[in-house]
């Protein structure tokens, strides 16, 4: 990185121009294709409530950008002292959620304050990138870890991945476990280990299906194993969107052109299906523009990590991309048809606060760590 | 970046960055293979799919077309009927069903059974009560307007126009117009291809029935835009999705209008209403034309065609098939009876031709005939007869001679030369053929044993010999012009909904009688002879003045008591058929007419009043019409009306 390409800060550091710019580009795409994705409620000249979501967007982006360049003017480094007490928490919000939670489409996410409804679950993501980061920072060995080595960070993740399953939310406590187990990964652990965790996994499938996962969870798993025989629900609507996707052939119906978008056909296209309606007006060029920026803020935050002055740093540098990186590979993933839909966002790209404001804390942080390399 | 800031535990983590940015890298790389898959080789496929998706089609409904009678009035033509449904789930029960209720002019029976029917509808589960539940069928226009009016405040009731046939004529040649029913399973397999679908309305019975082909229309179509949400058509988008055509009109069926004279009609009906059963028939006799059918007892057509809902179809349906009477059956052309006397001219043409008489050939009528062991009666004693007296005065003695020298097929060939025994063609409703005997027949019906008697009874028209009233006026038409048989019509025109004939079906003639005009003259002395002689079998009853000729008939009826018959009123069933036919004017005849009283007793006495009237009544029309014609004449339009729309249509 030559020294031009970076501007001055206080203290010697300097802001990170190519993160930066992703991000904004990023940002704006999701705000103008949101707008694509929802004209379809704009009905002769009365716009339905939700015709205007994508102006909340913007403002949730003014409030994300605005915690963002808060957390990255903060050093890092405070963060890795206060990480447990904001994981306490935030695992005390998370147990809110049961108490005051507003029950939405039959699963309890949200706590409303005010007008305001947010989502802790979104928030803990950040939580556990510190306290995993934490844990890595605070253990720096270097032989290879035993099982017994991870279990106080499998407790950390653990625990709020029971309580979102409780809620229920099979999608955000699978971006736990992916972010965390990520984390770990950077570090060396035994071969014994990892067979035994391999096979504890595979046994726990079994159980987890039995025990842990609701019908319509099932259902959607099932309907992705075998999409012919669900025409209606689900597969339905992971039908559709790869009809969105296809019907943008190379270049694109064009913006707010997509038929399948305009006339209904894509479900929830402004939180779980937003790629199908960028890849339905884009096409295939403009998806692979897309998709090229999400793969370079993942390998960004990889370099940043590989460039960061300590573990914490690095782990946590590591602990945001990764998470960019799982919401999108099963976001569009969900939506190409080659993973099940389990309602995971699309980063700044899927309409709504928490999430938008929990995605720009941790590019805020992976700012922050790339700041003081 | 330099290395010396670097903490030496950073060190572990080193070796994984390049296996991470692999890991990304392969993800990213999966989705775009993915990408590729779909949106370049599967393209397509997806493209049409997704134009699958928005395109819709929208059927265009035709109108039927009109059927009007010889006078351009209409006889069967399209009224809508409103039904009025509604969604349970979204009823107000305490505050809309109230005002429904009121709004509808429900009675409390009614108010009962549909609130008791939404109830239940709100209460069962699956998707019932968001399910249209009908509420009532054929909503006067009143209570329509008055639901329209309050339509906001209304949640859940919806009014539906349907098309429905209409005849304003009510019973007035119901049988001969026909009326509609709903297509069946059945026939909608058969009619594959031609545009029928379930729920349809096809022409059951008579013209709406033949002529349904022409009377039925087109349905046209449109491409339409639909989205999975209810919105604004985006009729803006039409063009660039929707490829050309994007709409085919609609064909409106043909009008199709009648011989028949409604107006005539009615006259005969009202001279028919002191008599619970029989048909009348007239034709003009020089085309053929049938310008009356009446069949009595008759139906309201508008009743069976579905305009007042399902029930009342079935109920109509239940009460006329359990009528002893028949009202179903059209006693014009598919019922075939025994003709009594009005075939004897037929008989003395026979053996005229044959010379087996002679017009002045004499038979003594002594009450009856002696024929081998038996005595065939006689209505009276008619004393010395010549064939003139025998056919004015009906008398059977003087026909038993004939048949005894006559051969039975001789009789059968005249009968068939004027068109008994086989169906005449008419194309409307299922033709009864009719018998004329022959000496086969007989054969094989009583086992080889042929007795003269059959003959002395076949040329008096008893017998086992049965015809239509169509086929009888056809056969007195053919008397009256000279021996043309004419193939009857019913339709004259077809016409495309602005009016332009199409089609236009001139006379068609069946065949030439061979008739000597000297006989045929002698024969039709004595039909007018029955009319204006004072020992004619019609005199008496006939209205003074009359201009025609006929020949009265009283058909014995075999004493078989239909089932479902009070038996209080056999004695009904067991008289004897009414029959008069003839023709009018005598001299020049225009009109041959049947009248046919089933169980009326004895043709002079119930029959003729019936025909006398009738001949009178289009007597009376003609003139109307010709004074009509004539005062349009005088009065040529003035010139300012020149340029003005037509507007009589």
């Amino acid at each position: 990185m030559a020294r031009g390409d970076r501007i001055s800060f206080r203290g010697g550091t300097q802001i990170d121009m190519p993160l930066l710019l992703a991000i904004v580009a990023v940002a704006t795409l999701g705000v103008v294709n949101l707008y694509s994705a929802t004209s379809v409620y704009v009905d002769a000249g009365k716009r339905a409530a939700l015709a205007d979501i994508y102006v909340s967007q913007v403002y949730w982006f003014v409030v994300g950008g605005l915690l963002a360049m808060l957390i990255a003017a903060i050093d890092y480094r405070h963060l890795e002292r206060l990480a447990y007490f904001f994981y306490v928490g935030g695992i005390v919000s998370l147990g809110l959620v049961f108490v005051l939670g507003a029950d939405i489409r039959g699963s309890s996410r949200w706590i409303q304050i005010g007008s305001f409804t947010f989502q802790p679950s979104e928030f803990i993501k950040i939580l556990i990138v510190l306290v995993v980061a934490k844990y890595l920072h605070d253990d720096p060995k270097t032989e290879p870890r035993t099982l017994l080595d991870l279990a106080p960070a499998a407790g950390l993740v653990g625990l709020p991945v029971v309580l979102v399953m409780a809620q229920p939310d099979l999608g955000t406590s699978l971006v736990y476990l992916l972010t965390a187990a990520s984390m770990l990964a950077m570090t060396k652990v035994r071969a014994a280990s990892v067979a035994t965790l391999v096979i504890a996994g595979a046994a726990a499938i079994p159980l987890a299906w039995k025990y842990v996962l609701r019908d319509y969870q099932k259902n959607r798993i099932t309907s992705f194993l075998d999409p012919e025989h669900d025409k209606t629900g689900i597969g339905w609507h992971a039908f559709q969107s790869r009809t969105a996707i296809g019907n943008g052939g190379l270049t694109g119906e064009g913006f707010m052109q997509g038929t399948q978008n305009q006339f209904g056909f894509v479900p929830d296209q402004y939180s779980d299906f937003p790629f199908a309606v960028f890849a339905e007006d884009w096409g295939l060029l403009g998806s692979v523009l897309l998709l090229a920026t999400y793969c370079f803020v993942c390998i960004w935050a990889v370099h940043v990590a590989s460039q960061s002055k300590d573990r914490f740093g690095a782990a946590v540098a590591v602990g945001v991309g990764s998470m960019f990186f799982w919401h999108t590979i099963f976001n569009v993933g969900m939506a190409v048809g080659i993973l099940p839909v389990v309602g995971i966002t699309l980063p700044l790209f899927s309409y709504g606060g928490s999430s938008v404001v929990t995605m720009l804390m941790g590019l805020g942080l992976l700012m922050s760590v790339s700041m003081r390399r | 970046m330099s290395i010396l800031v670097q903490r030496s535990d950073v060190g572990e983590f080193r070796r994984r960055y390049r296996w991470m940015v692999l890991v990304i890298l392969f993800g990213f790389l999966v989705l775009l293979g993915r990408l590729v898959h779909l949106q370049i080789i599967e393209g397509d496929l997806h493209r049409a799919q997704a134009r699958k998706n928005i395109i819709g089609e929208l059927s265009l409904a035709t109108t039927r077309g009109v059927i009007r009678d010889a006078y351009g009035k209409v006889l069967a033509a399209n009224r809508p009927s409103y039904n009025v449904y509604a969604v349970p789930e979204q009823v107000d029960m305490e505050k809309t069903w109230p005002r429904i209720v009121q709004l509808m002019a429900l009675d409390d029976g009614e108010k009962e059974e549909l609130t008791k029917k939404l109830t239940d509808a709100r209460a069962a589960g699956g998707t019932r009560p968001s399910q249209q539940t009908l509420l009532r069928v054929d909503v006067d226009r009143d209570v329509v307007a008055a639901l329209m009016t309050h339509e906001d405040d209304l949640r859940g009731i919806e009014v539906v126009p349907v098309p429905v046939r209409y005849y304003p004529h009510g019973e007035l040649g119901a049988h001969l117009i026909g009326y509609m029913r709903e297509i069946d399973p059945d026939t909608l397999a058969r009619y594959e291809g031609r545009g029928y679908r379930a729920g349809d309305q096809l022409g059951a019975v008579g013209v709406e029935r033949r002529w349904e082909s022409y009377l039925r229309g087109q349905r046209g179509w449109r491409k339409v835009l639909r989205g999975i949400n209810k919105r604004a058509a985006r009729e803006d988008l039409e063009p660039k999705y929707l490829e050309e055509p994007r709409r085919l009109e609609p064909v409106p069926g043909r009008d199709v209008s009648l011989t028949v004279d409604i107006e005539l009609e009615r006259a005969i009906e009202n001279s028919m209403r002191g008599q619970l059963a029989g048909a009348v028939v007239v034709v003009d006799v020089r085309t053929g034309r049938l310008l009356s059918a009446v069949s009595k007892p008759s139906f309201d057509p508008n009743v069976v065609s579905g305009g007042s809902g399902m029930r009342a179809v079935r109920d109509a349906f239940k009460r006329l098939y359990a009528d002893p009477l028949r009202p179903t059956l059209d006693k014009t052309i598919s019922a075939a009876y025994p003709p009594g006397s009005t075939f004897k001219p037929f008989a003395a043409l026979a053996a005229l031709a044959d010379g087996l008489i002679h017009p002045n050939t004499q038979v003594q009528c002594r009450g009856g005939y002696e024929y081998g062991r038996r005595f065939f009666r006689c209505t009276g004693v008619h004393g010395t007869v010549n064939l003139h007296e025998a056919i004015v005065r009906s008398c059977n003695t003087y026909f038993y001679h004939v048949g005894e020298s006559i051969h039975i097929d001789r009789l059968a060939k005249v009968g068939l030369d004027f068109g008994f025994g086989v169906k005449t063609g008419i194309g409307v409703n299922p033709e009864a053929r009719g018998r004329m005997p022959t000496r086969a027949w007989y054969t094989r019906r009583y086992k080889g044993a042929f007795r003269g008697g059959f003959t002395l009874l076949a040329a008096i028209g008893q017998g086992a010999a049965t015809v239509t009233a169509l086929q009888l006026a056809l056969a007195y038409g053919a008397l009256a012009n000279g021996g043309t048989l004419y193939q009857p019509q019913v339709v004259r025109s077809i016409e495309t909904s602005d009016g332009t004939v199409v089609q236009e079906f001139p006379p068609r003639v069946r065949r030439m009688v061979s008739v000597s005009d000297d006989q045929l003259a002698r024969v039709k002395a004595g039909l007018t002879g029955v009319v204006v002689e004072r020992e004619g079998t019609a005199f008496h009853e006939t209205l003074p003045g009359t201009d025609m000729a006929g020949k009265t008939g009283t058909a014995q009826v075999s004493h078989v008591t239909p089932r479902g018959v009070d038996p209080e009123k056999v004695w009904y069933f067991n008289r004897d058929h009414a029959w008069f036919a003839g023709y009018a004017p005598a001299r020049s005849p225009e009109i041959a007419f049947v009248v046919l009283v089933e169980h009326g007793g004895a043709g002079g006495k119930n029959a003729v009043p019936i025909g006398s009237r009738l001949v009178r009544e289009w007597e009376k029309l003609k003139e109307k019409r010709a004074s009509a014609r004539a005062s349009a004449r005088r009065q040529p339009p003035k010139k300012g009306d020149k340029g003005a729309p037509d507007g009589a249509r």
